[in-house]
């Protein structure tokens, strides 16, 4: 399966999704976050969320899960995510790169606030493994 | 706790914080973030891939770098940007080693943009998980 290049500059409809408290907490362990406040990579939670929602499901796209490898991450936050908000994840896919067996993935997903505002500007890079 | 600008200097390293990578852990990133990536899950999966057994998600790893970022900055709202490459693999009983040190400051703008990475030692031979990765954070 090979991604279709043409889907360049595509953007996909926003999720809702709330930071729950219990969650929080639980990414928080996992990535020995000790003090107070929403990690700052919990932002990857409804990037997620978004990703798998529309993304990953995209017939278009043909996008293969299991030859997918995370190769690069960034991050800007305007301020960190509260506990109970709720925000929507709106993905765009920013770019899609390289030849031949090893193709790279660029997604910008904007984090924004019930007000509208962006609280989290989130880049993934995927590294595409694709046969022949 | 929070880390004052006018007690750094460019090359100063800032903080260095050890975690041993346990399948628990891993299991607890993957229910709390939602990659549920079988890579990250099934031993036969990664082996498949070509990898010893189950690897460590990169963000499990780059989130480990953010706690210990604004644990010695001051908080969650001192991270300003971040960047990551994942370099090389983590594995279940890694020892990752998460350190950073001052690559610029900014006096008005009370901001330092710290170099940041992730090393890992395995029978005397060490890999960079994440290497000359770059994040900004607001001072006290």
């Amino acid at each position: 399966m090979a991604l279709n290049e043409a889907l360049h500059g595509k953007t996909y409809p926003a999720v809702p999704f709330v930071v729950e408290a219990e969650r929080v907490r639980a990414f928080a362990g996992a990535v020995a976050h000790a003090g107070a406040g929403v990690p700052p990579t919990f932002a990857t939670v409804p990037e997620i969320a978004a990703g798998l929602a529309n993304v990953i499901g995209d017939p278009e796209l043909g996008l293969d899960l299991s030859a997918v490898l995370h190769g690069e991450q960034e991050y800007e936050w305007v301020r960190p995510l509260r506990v109970g908000e709720a925000v929507e994840a709106e993905a765009t896919i920013e770019s899609i790169r390289g030849r031949g067996s090893m193709r790279f993935l660029t997604l910008r997903t904007f984090l924004r606030d019930e007000a509208g505002l962006t609280v989290v500007v989130a880049r993934s890079t995927l590294i595409v493994r694709e046969d022949g | 706790m929070s880390a004052r600008l006018e007690d750094l200097a460019v090359g100063d390293e800032v903080f260095e914080v050890s975690r041993v990578v346990t399948r628990e852990d891993v299991k607890a990133y993957a229910d709390a973030s939602g990659d549920q990536n079988p890579l990250h899950l099934d031993d036969e999966v990664a082996r498949a891939a070509g990898f010893p057994g189950i690897v460590a998600h990169g963000m499990y790893t780059m989130g480990t770098l953010a706690s210990a970022i604004v644990s010695w900055a001051g908080g969650v709202g001192s991270l300003v940007r971040m960047k990551a490459q994942f370099r090389a693999p983590v594995f279940m009983g890694d020892t990752i080693v998460c350190g950073g040190s001052v690559r610029s400051l900014d006096a008005q703008a009370r901001t330092a943009v710290l170099d940041v990475w992730v090393r890992v030692e395995r029978e005397g031979v060490v890999g960079w998980p994440i290497r000359r990765s770059e994040a900004e954070v607001r001072l006290a």
